[in-house]
């Protein structure tokens, strides 16, 4: 006879989520699991690749389970939630990892970045500013990006345009000749709000420096200073001149690469991922595209670079640690791994060693234009805490719909932004 | 017997009792739990805080700009679904040529999932090449390029409009199949009677409806309730918030601000609110059988 007392039925609810949490335990010594969001059009295809390395060169074997990029925003959180985070996963350097850090969530690698002597591989700006927090090290850059202004260069050539612009007069200029010309001067597509960011952040960098920048991403300063107004003031006078595509917030980035690449629009101010997005629709680098640096506003300000650094970082209570340890230590320091991975991802490598000759000539300009920066800043959503960065985001796509309110938005979420830090 | 039969009954009913325990009851008490705290998602070290998570609903801007929302959102998913269905049996519920190719027409789009029908609208709204600002350039003769989408002022109607058109089929297949249980006998008494059209309509059939309005009204709340897919694709609660409604605010502050506790003290608010319509939807439900048997 079978009876199913109310006991067994809650013996057998706790069996299975006892399972879930207790995954982790399962996994084998020659083992080591790893959680990334480098899926599809962000090179699957190419990360399985340079991970068949490092399994042929340790005999260790990567146990993996890839999650889409927005959705592995959620997912990471979940498993952290469950207790039952992989070995190693992707992660973006800056405030998100300060972030789990500070949740006793990671596994410092302090000894094993002295034992391998990362300092001779990773370049000095990025290991600062990516792999220390609260003076530990925690995390091993697998690329980076950098931000500048991509154009069409048939379209600036169409419009007379020789030398690009170096000064916010010569930008200005730039723009007036284009609109003459009925191009619209810069493309942007904001609708999920983050392409708008890198505005914010060079405009504030160039016309206040690094430093206050910082110390605004951290609540030092607030966000109805007058350093802040002044940056959008100039980023107003933009919108105001017409110098935008209509209905920027109505058009996602690639929408606003498209623009570019159609030559509907001229510029787009984008990260170095664009350049793989149109090498994949059949442009060429160099050819039909090219970039520019933002231009200088303000004289005796530190020349800042701005990117996103994507990292790889091991869990508290990784099964595995001394394999998670031999994995991030490879990725980084073999140069053959870090070349084919930056290729594929349209990204620059964090690995000093890597020949330059390895990238197209768009991709070793940027590579050289952040080696000559004096500082190398995230971009915003990395660059502050996620609930402050929320209120940013939004003040940004709020701003681009109605400039004229720029007084009253910012008076908002400089209070806005004080609760976040507070939380 | 008796017993014996308990015991099956039992035993059928633990496999999906299990499932709902681990994978509904579960969570919700988790979510209960959480509310207390200050936990952030990651790690173990948050600590209890009270009822300040409750708190701070109150004071909470877009919280109230949520609630709002989800009130809009809630009652024209209800209205206008219901409404058009209800116009659109009416008129095919005769012999009309074409009329099973109408039927089949307006029913497709519920077979369609919530993020295939969004990504239909993002294009007919499209700015500069959407259908709607072609239709509406080519009648007016001027150059629209109006985003539907990105504009606080029509983003969550624009939504409705989708959503609408989509659960329109739902309600409409309900009514035809209550409209079939109308004796055309009484129609014909009434029309000898000397009842005009809108009097049969309003003072009989509307009557005879009133079973399916409760099935077409309960699956418009149960839907509306659930219309979370929809939103993320086409706007994701923006532009800036203004087309947030609670569960999407829940998604922000907890997934995005990683506010773990105050994000499941908004999802216990959106439970009780969830809770009370049921309750109030099965008390209603009571009233039609008593009356209907």
């Amino acid at each position: 006879m079978y009876s199913i007392t109310r006991r067994s039925l809650m013996l057998a609810a706790l069996t299975v989520s006892a399972a879930g949490i207790a995954g982790p335990g399962f996994a084998q010594s020659g083992e080591v699991s790893i959680s990334h969001y480098f899926t599809g059009e962000l090179g699957l295809k190419a990360f399985n690749e340079q991970v068949a390395k490092f399994e042929q060169a340790t005999g260790l074997k990567m146990k993996e389970s890839p999650v889409g990029h927005e959705d592995f925003k959620t997912d990471i959180l979940v498993r952290a939630a469950g207790n039952s985070l992989p070995d190693v996963f992707s992660y973006w350097a800056g405030a998100r990892v300060a972030f789990i850090v500070k949740s006793d969530s990671l596994r410092p690698i302090d000894d094993m970045w002295a034992k391998d002597k990362l300092d001779g591989v990773i370049a000095k700006p990025i290991a600062d500013s990516a792999t220390l927090y609260d003076g530990k090290r925690f995390l091993v850059p697998f690329n980076y990006h950098y931000a500048g202004m991509f154009y069409n260069r048939k379209v600036l050539a169409d419009a007379g345009v020789t030398a690009m612009p170096e000064s916010w007069d010569d930008f200005l200029a730039l723009c007036k000749t284009l609109k003459e010309k009925g191009i619209a001067p810069v493309a942007l597509g904001s609708k999920n709000r983050w392409p708008a960011q890198f505005w914010f952040d060079y405009l504030l960098l160039r016309t206040a420096g690094p430093e206050y920048r910082a110390k605004l991403m951290a609540g030092g300063a607030s966000y109805d200073d007058a350093e802040v107004a002044a940056a959008m003031a100039l980023w107003k006078d933009l919108l105001d001149q017409g110098y935008f595509v209509e209905n920027a917030n109505a058009d996602d980035w690639t929408d606003a690469a498209d623009k570019v690449a159609r030559g509907d629009a001229a510029m787009t101010l984008m990260g170095t991922w664009i350049t793989g997005y149109w090498n994949g629709i059949g442009l060429v680098p160099g050819e039909d595209y090219d970039f520019f640096a933002f231009p200088r506003i303000k004289d005796g300000i530190a020349n800042a670079a701005v990117g996103p650094v994507d990292g790889l970082v091991i869990s508290a209570n990784a099964a595995n640690p001394e394999g998670a340890e031999k994995f991030l230590s490879f990725m980084v320091s073999d140069t053959e791994v870090q070349a084919k991975w930056a290729e594929a991802q349209g990204a620059l490598s964090a690995n000093v060693n890597v020949d330059p000759a390895t990238y197209n000539s768009v991709m070793q300009a940027a590579a050289k234009t952040v080696a000559e920066a004096e500082a190398f800043a995230f971009n915003y959503d990395l660059a502050t805490p996620p609930p402050v960065a929320e209120v940013g985001l939004s003040m940004f796509t709020r701003f681009i719909d109605d400039p004229s309110k720029a007084d009253a938005i910012l008076k908002a979420v400089a209070a806005d932004a004080k609760a976040a830090f507070n939380e | 017997m008796e017993r014996h039969n308990r015991t099956w009954r039992v035993a059928l009913l633990a496999p999906p009792l299990s499932v709902f325990a681990v994978f509904v009851i579960w969570p919700l008490f988790s979510s209960f739990y959480y509310s207390v705290t200050n936990w952030n998602g990651f790690g173990s070290n948050y600590s209890y805080v009270g009822l300040a998570n409750f708190a701070k609903i109150f004071t909470d801007a877009l919280f109230m700009n949520a609630a709002i929302n989800t009130t809009i959102w809630m009652a024209a998913a209800i209205v206008v679904p219901t409404l058009l269905g209800l116009a659109l049996a009416l008129l095919l519920d005769r012999r009309i040529p074409g009329g099973r190719v109408f039927k089949t027409i307006f029913y497709l789009p519920i077979c369609l999932s919530a993020v295939i029908v969004g990504q239909i609208w993002i294009w007919i709204y499209q700015p500069d090449w959407g259908l709607l600002n072609t239709v509406l350039s080519n009648l007016s003769g001027e150059r629209i390029r109006y985003a539907w989408l990105a504009k606080p002022d029509t983003a969550l109607g624009s939504v409705i409009l989708a959503w609408s058109w989509q659960q329109t089929g739902l309600s409409m297949v309900i009514y035809l199949a209550g409209l079939t249980a109308i004796p055309e006998d009484l129609l014909e008494v009434c029309e000898i009677e000397g009842a005009k059209l809108w009097q049969r309509i309003v003072y009989v059939v509307l009557p005879l409806l009133t079973p399916s309005t409760v099935v077409v009204v309960a699956l418009s709340v149960i839907n509306s309730l659930k219309g979370f897919d929809i939103l993320y694709i086409m706007t994701g609660g923006g532009p800036f918030n203004s087309s947030d409604t609670l569960a999407m605010h829940m998604y922000n502050e907890s997934f995005r601000k990683y506010l773990m506790g105050y994000g499941s003290a908004i999802s216990v608010v959106l439970f009780l609110i969830a809770l009370a319509i049921i309750g109030l939807y099965f008390r209603q439900l009571r009233k039609v059988d008593r009356i209907y048997g």
